[in-house]
């Protein structure tokens, strides 16, 4: 009996997940919104990233951030000190993962009205996050190059999923064993229209491709 | 009856604390039976591993913190002192149980299929697979996850957690309940402190507040730096847990 009935739960979750998440992405693109999903490990440089990427790009969009996290403000204001766009911090209560209904009710009260790209900064997680669609026009994964060339063999769901794959903190390679050309092609057995872009906040390898990579996004979405 | 019980706790790691469907405020329900009952399974696996004088340690971090190459490193400093082996949890690769046979370290590698951490029932299946009653200690490599292995007791009589250097000394403060229930926690990759802003003393301030009792030690793996103690310590406390 319990059998039938977890499982029954999860079917109705995943299909009633899929439709909330349906809804807010064609929401968004009647806005002319771009709305992505950055997901990661914890500590592959979420916040960093994204903190220079909206400085390079505040200018020329609007942008807003929706910051995930079980506890803690600090990405959110971090992004908001050291950017000025406009950040908010969902907590999730101990949960792994953000899903279509919690992303949907932040943005009753976030409101994306007046922006261009809109990013979710999700839970540092190489698991859950995956199997959650958000209402996210894209997904955007980091692995940072500290982490290890062997995580797309690890977290198949995760590279399947993602269409951006940024392989971060690449100015750290001499110290780290990190094998390029061995993580691109796995990652490519997983997902071979991946768009892998290696990336360095630090020395701004990379980011002119994001960047160019993401106008390219917004402009489709506003059609 | 079993698979369910798991499946379950799968869906409940991800689903629980939304309260919009009828669906969920079942699973709501289910989430306190089952960490009830997985407590009471891991109070149980805990006191038959004493008796067989086996020492449990559950062994958590994110991903890429260097589990497997800490566990590596290990090996010749426990040579002659203990006899230890690993069971790695993935969820779908052979990478670490292959990098510990090839060492010779005696391993077996468990399948979550998907499922983002590992608790008492698992734990007490991979045992039965693993089938060695003559090792003083078993490290149970976690999922690489700072969050759902953090809240299942796995029946270990130790939690160790690895923060490495890269990672960024917030971790603590981002995923406090992981620091919360480590006994020891394992400071890696300190070689590559000169690249990394990572700020040891913020770092303990958060740790100790959660966790005045925290056990720390920090090494490199890669370089060896710090291992010995680290080794020292462990079988000390391997000691202690069998006697």
């Amino acid at each position: 009996m319990g059998e039938v009935r977890t499982i029954q739960i999860h079917e109705n979750i995943t299909a009633a997940n899929d439709r909330t998440a349906e809804a807010t992405r064609r929401m968004l693109t009647e806005k002319g919104v771009f709305f992505i999903n950055v997901m990661s490990s914890p500590g592959s440089g979420k916040t960093t990233l994204l903190t220079a990427l909206i400085n390079r790009m505040k200018e020329k969009v609007k942008i807003a951030e929706m910051d995930v996290d079980i506890a803690s403000t600090l990405d959110a204001q971090r992004v908001a000190d050291a950017t000025g766009v406009r950040a908010i911090q969902i907590h999730n209560g101990g949960l792994c993962h953000i899903d279509a209904d919690m992303t949907a009710r932040a943005l009753k009260e976030f409101s994306v009205d007046d922006t261009d790209l809109l990013i979710l900064e999700n839970i540092g997680n190489l698991v859950c996050p995956a199997e959650f669609d958000t209402g996210a026009h894209k997904n955007m994964m980091l692995l940072s190059v500290p982490e290890g060339d062997d995580k797309p063999l690890k977290y198949p769901l995760m590279f399947s999923v993602s269409d951006i794959v940024l392989i971060t903190k690449t100015d750290t390679a001499p110290y780290f064993n990190f094998d390029m050309e061995a993580a691109k092609e796995r990652i490519y057995q997983l997902n071979s229209s991946a768009v892998i872009l290696p990336v360095s906040a630090r020395t701004g390898e990379g980011l002119d491709e994001l960047e160019a990579l993401l106008m390219k996004e917004i402009a489709a979405v506003k059609g | 009856m079993r698979f369910t019980v798991l499946k379950a706790s799968m869906f409940l790691c991800r689903d629980a604390g939304k309260e919009n469907y009828m669906e969920e405020i079942r699973i709501i329900e289910l989430k306190e039976s089952i960490l009830e009952d997985n407590d009471k399974d891991a109070q149980v696996l805990r006191d038959e591993l004493k008796s067989k004088k086996t020492c449990l340690i559950n062994l958590m971090s994110g991903p890429g913190s260097g589990k497997t190459t800490t566990l590596l490193a290990l090996k010749d400093c426990f040579k002659d002192r203990i006899s230890w082996g690993v069971m790695e949890a993935d969820i779908d690769s052979d990478v670490d149980a292959i990098r510990l046979k090839e060492a010779g370290v005696p391993s077996i590698q468990l399948h979550t299929g998907g499922m983002c951490h590992l608790d008492a029932d698992m734990t007490r299946q991979g045992l039965r697979s693993f089938d060695r009653d003559d090792l003083d200690l078993i490290f149970l490599e976690n999922i690489g996850n700072l969050v759902c292995p953090a809240e299942f007791d796995t029946g270990a009589a130790v939690n160790m957690t690895i923060l490495s250097v890269p990672e960024g000394d917030d971790k603590p403060v981002k995923y406090p309940l992981m620091y919360e229930v480590a006994d020891i926690m394992v400071v890696n990759k300190i070689d590559t402190l000169p690249v990394f802003d990572f700020d040891r003393e913020r770092m303990e301030r958060a740790v100790f507040e959660r966790n005045p009792d925290m056990k720390i030690f920090y090494v490199s793996a890669l370089t060896g730096e710090g291992i010995p103690e680290l080794a020292d310590y462990l079988v000390e406390r391997v000691k202690e847990c069998n006697a």
